[in-house]
């Protein structure tokens, strides 16, 4: 078992800089998602782990230990290649033993654990097949088993679902899961696909532009994003944000969104927003699924009135899209009872309202509420 | 009446226009004859007949000596004479045997020193066109320009004694050991680029993802060098080194200006033999022989060699 430390990693690429200033701890037989869109540094921070890249600032560690100048052969890092990288010129069976044969373990001990990994992945009839005649799907299989099969420190994994068909995705995902409790080693997971690593990983690290913008559980980073970019980034469908202004009014503070709608902000709320004072260019954050219909079910929630501009049918939810002036809020139908042009009064809940500094994109104060 | 009713859709046509020409256009097969035909008679022309023509003299006495026109070379046919002749003529095998010798050095050293600077290329460095351009260069040089800045350099007045500090009556191009060794050096010299040149290109073409695969799984650069590159180029390999064996067996220019074959007969190849038969000894029945024999024999070998290949393949 094998922790990780990233400290205080820069990496730049001439001008570029691929990474600033990442500190990151994994914490030994976790599954982290390194989650960000593409080009934001999260595949330089991973083959940087792997010895593949140099940091040209700060130090990575394994079990507190400097990897620095350790050869790329010694570092025993699974890794598992978005395009898989597998031998097409050996057999299934031979790619499996690559790692066992470069250790010059004996013949027989290298055919057991073949065989047993094979087994284990489900590609023990296509052993003896040349690997370029897998399916994708099996390839997939036969590169994890390949690199599972050395019993790595730690596992890297670059995207390595996004070249699958849909169903056998989900299916894998699950198998990945269960493979790394099998396992119990740390796993490491580069994706820009938010649900894959929500559905995954224990610890998210989000990254946008070399820099972390948020590390912690799927749920934590959902409910609580420090910034504008997290909030957006995490969560589908994709949360409503909104942009307009904080004023005061005799004393009570209101939004002024710049679609027109106008939001009074309770006591509470108040006294969290003075602090940044007012007239301050403000966004508001609101998910889908915190926007309902019906009675309002918390003396704090923010009442508004609006028509159903829209609908749209996405699987079995439905999407409503809601116009309050020319503001207009995604929902959830979750009742399948909105018609488009209705007039309705729906309800924003107070506590997963979210205020995010408009030049910054920081997140401002607590809730609004 | 028998006509009609084997096609009588073709009936009218037949009636408007007779005979062979006529069905040419409406045969499919006779008229990719008449098409491929005159393509045929080029082809024949320009293979056939001189080899033919080889195959006829070789079974003569014909030189230039009698006066006799090739089409009566008949009149001195010999049954084969000319073939028995170079089975026991040692001078030839001699010099068969120095051909081999020059491949069996000289191939081995262009491919291993090609291998490397190939291996040196994957990488990205400083300087890497400018070398490249710089190693090249030999292969671009007339063969015969080779052999002169050979013949120069190996002077025993000339800069590689002068390098190496060895006094003026330590020959090169005159001894008989190290006439040969000059020449080697000097082909190496001009071909290792083409080896290079190969060999980088099938290089290039192993994905640079199963080579960091490899390493990740605890393999050093020589074992994917082994285990990963080697396999990968085989075919390339084989092209390079059957490309280089050819024309190693041909090799003429160099040797003729470095050393005329000499000293004695210690450098004479093949090719040196064949022009000293044909311009010194003018016994050009037996050139003929000696050449349709070597050719059948590379042909039998090379045709072997593709057999064993199509065979291991499947």
């Amino acid at each position: 078992m094998t922790s990780v430390q990233i400290n205080n990693v820069t990496k730049r690429f001439g001008d570029f800089t691929a990474v600033r200033d990442l500190t990151l701890d994994i914490p030994q037989g976790q599954f982290i998602a390194l989650l960000g869109p593409s080009g934001c540094g999260k595949t330089t921070t991973m083959n940087m782990i792997a010895g593949l890249e140099n940091p040209s600032e700060g130090s990575i560690s394994f079990n507190g230990s400097d990897l620095s100048g350790m050869r790329l052969q010694d570092r025993n890092i699974g890794f598992v290649f978005q395009n898989y990288a597998i031998f097409t010129h050996l057999t299934v069976y031979k790619n499996l033993s690559y790692g066992l044969e470069v250790r010059r373990l004996a013949r027989s001990e290298i055919d057991r654990k073949v065989r047993a990994m094979a087994g284990r992945m489900g590609i023990s009839h296509r052993l003896g097949e040349a690997a370029s005649r897998l399916s994708v799907n099996e390839m997939q299989k036969l590169a994890i088993g390949r690199s599972a099969i050395v019993e790595p420190r730690v596992f890297l994994l670059d995207e390595p679902l996004s070249n699958l068909d849909a169903s056998f995705r989900a299916y894998m995902r699950a198998e990945l899961k269960v493979l790394q409790r099998e396992f119990g080693q740390t796993m490491i997971y580069v994706t820009h696909d938010q649900i894959e690593a929500m559905s995954l990983a224990d610890k998210i690290a989000i990254i946008d532009q070399g820099r972390l913008m948020q590390y912690g559980a799927p749920l934590d980073v959902y409910n609580d994003p420090h910034s504008r970019f997290v909030a957006n980034f995490v969560g589908s469908p994709r949360i409503n944000l909104l942009d307009g202004r904080l004023e005061g009014e005799s004393g009570r503070l209101k939004l002024l969104l710049d679609g027109g709608a106008e939001i009074a902000l309770s006591a509470g709320a108040a006294a969290e927003f003075s602090r940044v004072g007012f007239a301050q260019a403000v966004t508001l954050g609101i998910r889908p699924q915190h926007i309902y219909l019906g009675d309002r079910r918390s003396p704090e929630d923010i009442g508004m009135r609006g028509r159903v501009e829209e609908i749209e049918r996405v699987g079995p939810t439905r999407l409503a899209y809601l116009q309050v002036g020319q503001t207009r809020f995604l929902s959830v139908d979750s009742h399948d009872r909105l018609s488009t042009g209705e007039e309705i009064t729906f309800y924003l809940r107070a506590d997963k309202s979210l205020a995010f500094d408009l030049a910054t994109g920081d997140r401002l104060g607590g809730r609004l509420h | 009446m028998t006509e009609m009713t084997a096609e009588p859709v073709l009936d009218k046509t037949r009636q408007r226009r007779r005979g062979y020409w006529s069905s040419v256009s409406l045969d499919g097969r006779k008229l990719g004859f008449w098409l491929a035909a005159p393509a045929v008679m080029m082809l024949i022309f320009i293979v056939i007949f001189p080899l033919a023509m080889q195959f006829y003299l070789s079974l003569t006495w014909w030189t230039p000596l009698d006066g006799v026109r090739w089409y009566r070379a008949y009149e001195s046919f010999n049954i084969g004479d000319n073939y028995l002749r170079l089975l026991t003529d040692g001078a030839l095998w001699a010099a068969l045997g120095r051909t081999f010798l020059l491949m069996i050095v000289a191939i081995p050293a262009q491919f291993m020193l090609g291998l490397g600077l190939a291996y040196l290329f994957m990488e990205q460095f400083v300087g890497r066109k400018l070398f490249y351009s710089i190693i090249l260069t030999p292969m671009m040089i007339v063969p015969a320009v080779v052999g002169l800045i050979f013949f120069l350099l190996f002077q025993s007045t000339g800069p590689v004694n002068d390098t190496f500090g060895l006094p003026v009556s330590f020959s090169w191009l005159t001894d008989v050991h190290r006439a040969m060794l000059s020449v080697i050096i000097a082909d190496t010299w001009q071909w290792t680029p083409l080896m290079f040149l190969i060999l980088l290109a099938g290089m290039l073409g192993v994905p640079r993802d199963q080579l960091t695969a490899g390493r990740l799984l605890g393999a050093s650069n020589w074992q994917n060098f082994r285990k990963i590159i080697l396999p990968r180029i085989k075919s390339v390999i084989a092209i390079a080194l059957v490309l280089r064996t050819v024309e190693c067996f041909k090799i003429f220019d160099v040797v003729f200006v470095m050393t005329k074959g000499g000293p004695g007969v210690e450098t004479e190849t093949i090719s040196l033999f064949l022009y000293k038969k044909t311009f010194a000894d003018l016994d050009w029945s037996y050139v003929a022989a000696i050449g349709l024999t070597i050719l059948f024999s590379l042909s039998l070998i090379a045709a072997c060699g593709m057999a064993y290949a199509s065979m291991k393949k499947n």
